[in-house]
């Protein structure tokens, strides 16, 4: 006899009432689960957000007008000195300050306590980090652009582009201490320079006559650290470019090129000023990620501790007349000499707070208003990542 | 049988088509076509779906070239008496003097202006009055300008199907060609808006020479003055198109335009 599916009852008073069947019961299993899980990630965000909230902010801030702590966001970082007197008042200062004070005491000073880096503010990790975004996103975006653009564009589809876009997506999984010390060996040690008088380490000179390319690094810098960020973020730069120039339509491409224009006119009036908006929101992303990578640039760039701004260094003096134009090229020599300086930079500041140093109270309320400044800073680009993408998207829809 | 001449000549052909074979990597989907178009002069191509119109309508220009391993394999396409074929044709310039218009309207998502201005600008004009004049010109042969001339810097996404379609033609001819090439120009539009490109084709054929496709019978007998039936890559008929419609001499053509077809 052939299986009849059992016809069950039908109640006529309600032909819809629940059968409460295993299905049912895996579906709201499947579906506690879910939303358990979601919660979890929520909670544990929340939570961490929070704890940072609640002890950095008030470093970082301040009650009173302008309603944050300036002092903490324009000074470089320093020694703290914190001395008590025998009544037990508690007076933190600097080291200029230390002096004052213990004379002025005498020998009512019961104590004094130092604790490295956790005095005067962040600048100087604020300026660094910033310098080395601009220069890694720079050259991400000229080099993940340029090849995104070959790859979508240009590259006929076979094994080999393929093999390239997998080892693209590779890169990406590469840790970062690995970049780090790519950076240390191609652009710190070895990278070419052009100098009058190449070093002893160089590993390859190349004599020009009017100078020598020397292959001998750019030591510790912005330059070398700002580079290495570029590698670690390339791979996002490039997949999402290549999506964005993917999600233009071939409608587009065909009728520029049935007008009569070259590839690259093309791209460049038909293809890429749709694609522009999406890759400059995943590069804002990108600016995220290089800022808070700390291995990348601990053998390129950081300084655990610097007591100048990049731009503080000693530089070429300019003769009494100098006006911004009389001397462009002392003027571009002496910019440039900005991104050759190694700096100091936020994710690595924090963590030399953290785990570089003893800890205190002074300590962990520098820590925390450090965290506190860079969430801030990454959540604001993620806010104009976010309002970035909706009026590009409104502006550019086809 | 090549049926090319079959038809009337009296001025010499913009576009011929000697003899030609092309071929997508894997198979040759048209088979030695012989083929004229002439100038000021509406023709049409007709036929199942999959025969070969699009591609055939491609050689003109070439622009079926972008695929990997597509090619003429035989036979020559010469448009104003020149081999598009021999080295010495510049890509761009047979495009530019070849328009083309697309199935689907459409225009970049950028102003009106900046769309019709697109060819010219990518053949190096950049004097402001040229461009204005030339857009003006465009517009108004693709009796676009009364309704248009006030909102030039309007997006173009903004317009309707009917008008989008218009400006594509409009941005086809303004770099002045000879040939206009349309694939199917009114199969998503509605029958105002198709009557009106009819329209617009027929006066293009003033100063233009004209290929389009099409599905639609009665279109082709409104408006093309000579038709070719194209059937598994073959041109099985070629002629004046009053005559093809209305006394076809091939028994394929006839159940075809009957529509008892298998
Ligand atoms: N890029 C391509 N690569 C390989 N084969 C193609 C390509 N484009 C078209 N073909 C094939 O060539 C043949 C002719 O295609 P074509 O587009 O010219 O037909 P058509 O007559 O325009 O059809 P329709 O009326 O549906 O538009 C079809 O069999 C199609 O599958
Ligand atoms: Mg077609």
């Amino acid at each position: 006899m052939i299986n009849t599916p059992i016809q069950p009852k039908i109640d006529p008073a309600n032909p819809f009432v629940g059968r409460h069947s295993r299905n049912q019961t895996l579906e709201s299993f499947v579906r506690w689960v879910l939303r358990c899980g979601t919660l979890v990630i929520v909670s544990v965000t929340a939570a961490i957000v929070l704890h940072i909230a609640v002890k950095g902010a008030p470093v970082a801030l301040s009650r009173e007008w302008p309603f944050v702590n300036v002092a903490f966001l324009t000074e470089l970082p320093s020694t703290l000195h914190v001395i008590q007197d025998n009544q037990g008042h508690i007076i933190e200062t600097d080291v200029n300050g230390a002096d004052a004070i213990k004379m002025e005491l005498g020998a009512n000073l019961r104590e004094e306590k130092t604790i490295s880096y956790s005095g005067g503010g962040i600048l100087g990790p604020i300026v660094g980090t910033a310098m080395l975004v601009i220069v890694s996103v720079g050259v991400a975006l000229f080099l993940g652009v340029a090849s995104a653009i070959y790859l979508s564009e240009y590259a006929s589809h076979g094994t080999f582009i393929e093999m390239v876009r997998l080892a693209i997506l590779n890169l990406a999984g590469v840790p970062s201490v690995v970049f780090g010390l790519f950076g240390l060996g191609a652009f710190v040690l070895t990278a070419p320079v052009f100098t009058n008088s190449p070093l002893d380490r160089a590993i390859f000179t190349l004599p020009l006559g009017f100078t020598t390319l020397s292959f001998q690094g750019w030591d510790t810098c912005v330059l070398s650290g700002g580079f290495t960020l570029a590698f670690v973020i390339l791979p996002v730069i490039i997949t999402a470019s290549e999506q964005c120039l993917q999600a233009v339509p071939l409608e587009f491409r065909e009728t520029s090129m049935a007008l009569g224009a070259t590839r690259w006119q093309t791209i460049w009036r038909a293809v890429l000023p749709f694609a522009t908006p999406g890759i400059l929101t995943s590069s804002i992303l990108g600016i995220a990620r290089a800022a808070g990578e700390t291995a990348p640039i601990m053998f390129t760039a950081a300084l655990a501790f610097k007591d100048k701004l990049p731009w503080q260094k000693d530089q070429i003096s300019l003769p009494a007349d100098a006006s911004l134009f009389a001397h462009w090229e002392q003027n571009i020599q002496r910019f440039l000499a900005i991104f050759t300086e190694s700096v100091q930079a936020l994710p690595y500041h924090i963590y030399t707070l953290a785990a570089r140093i003893p800890q205190n109270e002074y300590s962990e309320r520098a820590q925390y208003g450090s965290v506190f400044v860079f969430l801030i800073l990454v959540a604001s680009l993620a806010a104009t990542s976010i309002w970035m993408r909706r009026s590009l998207r409104a502006k550019y829809k086809w | 049988m090549p049926p090319s001449a079959s038809s009337p000549k009296q001025l010499p052909p913009v576009v011929e088509f000697r003899g030609v074979d092309f071929r997508y990597s894997t198979h040759t989907v048209l088979h030695n076509i012989h083929l004229s178009a002439e100038r000021n002069r509406v023709t049409a191509l007709i036929g199942p779906s999959g025969c070969g119109k699009s591609t055939l309508l491609r050689c003109v220009n070439r622009m079926n070239e972008r695929f990997v391993g597509a090619r003429v394999s035989q036979g020559q396409v010469f448009v104003k008496g020149k081999n598009i074929h021999d080295t010495d044709v510049d890509l761009t310039q047979l495009r530019k003097q070849v328009g083309m218009v697309f199935q689907k309207s459409n225009p970049f998502p950028k102003s009106i202006y900046d769309n019709v201005a697109y060819g010219l600008r990518i053949h190096g004009v950049t004097a402001k009055d040229i461009l204005d004049d030339a857009v003006e010109r465009a517009l108004r042969s693709a009796v676009l300008w009364q309704e248009l001339k006030d909102r030039l810097n309007q997006n173009a996404l903004r317009l309707s199907g009917g008008e989008q379609q218009r400006l594509c033609i409009a941005r086809a001819i303004a770099t002045n060609p000879d040939v206009l090439l349309m694939d199917e120009p009114c199969s998503a539009l509605d029958p105002i808006a198709t009557l009106q490109i009819e329209e617009l084709m027929q006066q293009l054929a003033r100063d233009y020479t004209v290929i389009f496709v099409t599905h639609n019978m009665q279109q082709a007998v409104r408006v093309s003055d000579y038709t070719a039936f194209l059937h598994l890559g073959k041109l099985i008929e070629f002629g004046d198109t009053e005559e093809l419609f209305s006394n076809p001499k091939q028994k394929l053509t006839e159940s075809y335009l009957r529509g008892t077809f298998s």
